[in-house]
């Protein structure tokens, strides 16, 4: 479980994150939703420490990340994956690289255990054995995407976060992503976090859901459980959304 | 109600003062971090020898070109300057001398500050841009590690062979020049005149240790300047800029100190 409590967070003199508590059970799919602006990437960014909040505290389990070294936290990072928003592939390795880069660094694999891992996770995107010589350069937005939730995957995280992975993605890639962001959490039971503003996205894939506005968190709680007031306020704009 | 000029002037001058301070500070503590990560060199020794390959091979035809035409350079001018003075050999060991210590490893290490910095900060700078920085740390791969090390080693261990390549070759034009296209030295006056007060020092000093220097700077401010990039396509630009010139001034700046230091 991730417990977030009086987390803050300003650049120069403006306050972005003003004080989240939040608590994130284990195996569920938290959303966090919210328009642009409003501090979600930041956010989602302190939980894995790669920005670091001014004040409070993130526990995974009880462990507070903030007070630990950079190594004992570099350790901790095998149990985490981040899916970047703009898929943040290594444009200088081929697709096969980028997939058994962590492996190759992290894990005592055979060359033939490390091909059947990334063979397992680019067939389990829905890509082909093709795509594996191919450079970042030479993919389409979605099939970044997909690469880059293979990369998440292979890592077998305990911690899954997701930056708006459905973001520049037309409606067909966009619905194939949220389908992976289901599909992974059965196959790994790992927590699954995502930021996004994409209320469709919340709607498929959120077991709860954490409403951000203003740098806080002003409603949590089941999908089914949010209104259309709610929405509205959130997003200053009324009507169209069919919950 | 409108400030005084001066006080403006002051602002401004103490604006940069600071970020000039901050500046040395950052670049102060990667070269800290950097010594400190050295040991994960060998953990991340495939981009090392990426590296190694960047700042040799695709580097050694413009050092070529250079060191022919410094040796040229070089030769030219000193024959068209030389009176009666001076014996051909000593001329000859002037231009050896000059060529070695100082022409060679300064106008090599500039020309490559322009190609290999800018190279080394668009690079990371794009990388910084693209989430691609934070990807490596989301991966438990240390940035610095993984990207300023293995640069940083390679500059500081490629650059001196670069540089005593190009000191051969500019010599060997030199001797091209003077002793077989003109006939203005014969051959062994020639080698006379290299052999002349030969010092082996001089020939770690210009082959080894100022390459070394300045190989290490190009790569440090490189990394630092990529590292540093926010804003986009003109963040990647600013940043190859600053590297080129910031490694230029620092490499004048540590020729003259390291030759008062020790020759």
């Amino acid at each position: 479980m991730i417990t977030v409590r009086g987390v803050r967070k300003s650049f120069d003199d403006k306050e972005v994150l003003t004080g989240i508590d939040l608590d994130i059970p284990d195996n569920t799919t938290m959303v966090i939703l919210g328009p642009s602006g409003q501090g979600k990437t930041v956010f989602i960014k302190t939980l894995v420490r790669l920005i670091e909040p001014d004040a409070g505290s993130i526990a995974y389990d009880g462990d507070d990340i903030l007070r630990m070294s950079r190594r004992e936290w570099q350790a901790y990072q095998n149990s985490i994956a981040f899916v970047f928003q703009n898929s943040a592939l290594f444009d200088f390795l081929d697709v096969r690289e980028n997939l058994s880069l962590f492996l190759r660094m992290h894990k005592k694999m055979t060359p033939f255990q490390m091909y059947s891992e990334v063979s397992r996770a680019i067939t389990f995107v829905g890509l082909g054995d093709d795509v594996l010589d191919k450079f970042p350069e030479e993919l389409s937005g979605g099939m970044r995407k997909r690469v880059a939730i293979a990369r998440a995957m292979i890592k077998r995280p305990k911690y899954i976060f997701y930056d708006e992975p459905t973001t520049g993605l037309d409606q067909n890639n966009a619905e194939k992503v949220s389908e992976l962001i289901l599909m992974l959490k059965n196959e790994i039971a790992a927590t699954s976090i995502i930021v996004t503003h994409d209320i469709k996205l919340m709607r498929d894939v959120a077991d709860r859901v954490a409403l951000l506005r203003e740098g806080n968190i002003s409603f949590t709680g089941t999908k089914e459980e949010i209104s259309a007031e709610t929405l509205d306020f959130l997003y200053e704009t009324r009507g169209e959304y069919d919950l | 109600m409108a400030r005084k000029p001066s006080e403006h002037f002051f602002e401004q001058l103490g604006e940069r003062s600071i970020s000039f301070f901050t500046t040395v500070y950052e670049i102060a503590t990667l070269f800290m971090q950097t010594v400190r990560a050295l040991p994960s060199l060998w953990f991340y020794r495939r981009q090392f020898l990426e590296q190694l390959y960047a700042f040799s091979v695709k580097t050694l035809p413009i050092a070529a070109v250079i060191a022919i035409f410094i040796g040229l350079g070089a030769t030219v001018q000193s024959t068209y300057q030389s009176s009666e003075l001076l014996t051909r050999a000593v001329l000859v060991n002037v231009i050896f001398k000059t060529t070695i210590l100082e022409l060679c490893p300064i106008v090599l290490s500039l020309v490559l500050a322009g190609k290999l910095g800018a190279s080394l900060a668009a690079e990371i700078g794009s990388m910084k841009i693209s989430e691609q920085v934070e990807a490596l740390e989301t991966m438990s791969l240390d940035p610095i590690g993984f990207l300023v090390v293995p640069r940083v080693v390679a500059g500081l261990l490629m650059l001196p062979v670069i540089t005593i390549f190009a000191n051969f070759l500019a010599i060997f034009s030199s001797f091209f020049v003077s002793a077989v296209a003109t006939e203005w030295i014969s051959p062994a006056e020639f080698g006379s005149g290299l052999e002349m007060d030969f010092k082996v020092f001089e020939m770690y000093f210009g082959n080894l240790i100022k390459p070394a220097v300045y190989g290490f700077l190009i790569a440090l401010m490189g990394s630092y300047f990529g590292l540093k990039t926010s804003g986009g396509a003109k963040g990647v630009g600013a940043a190859s800029t600053n590297a080129v010139v910031v490694s230029a001034v620092f490499i004048v700046i540590f020729d003259y100190y390291l030759g008062k230091l020790l020759l």
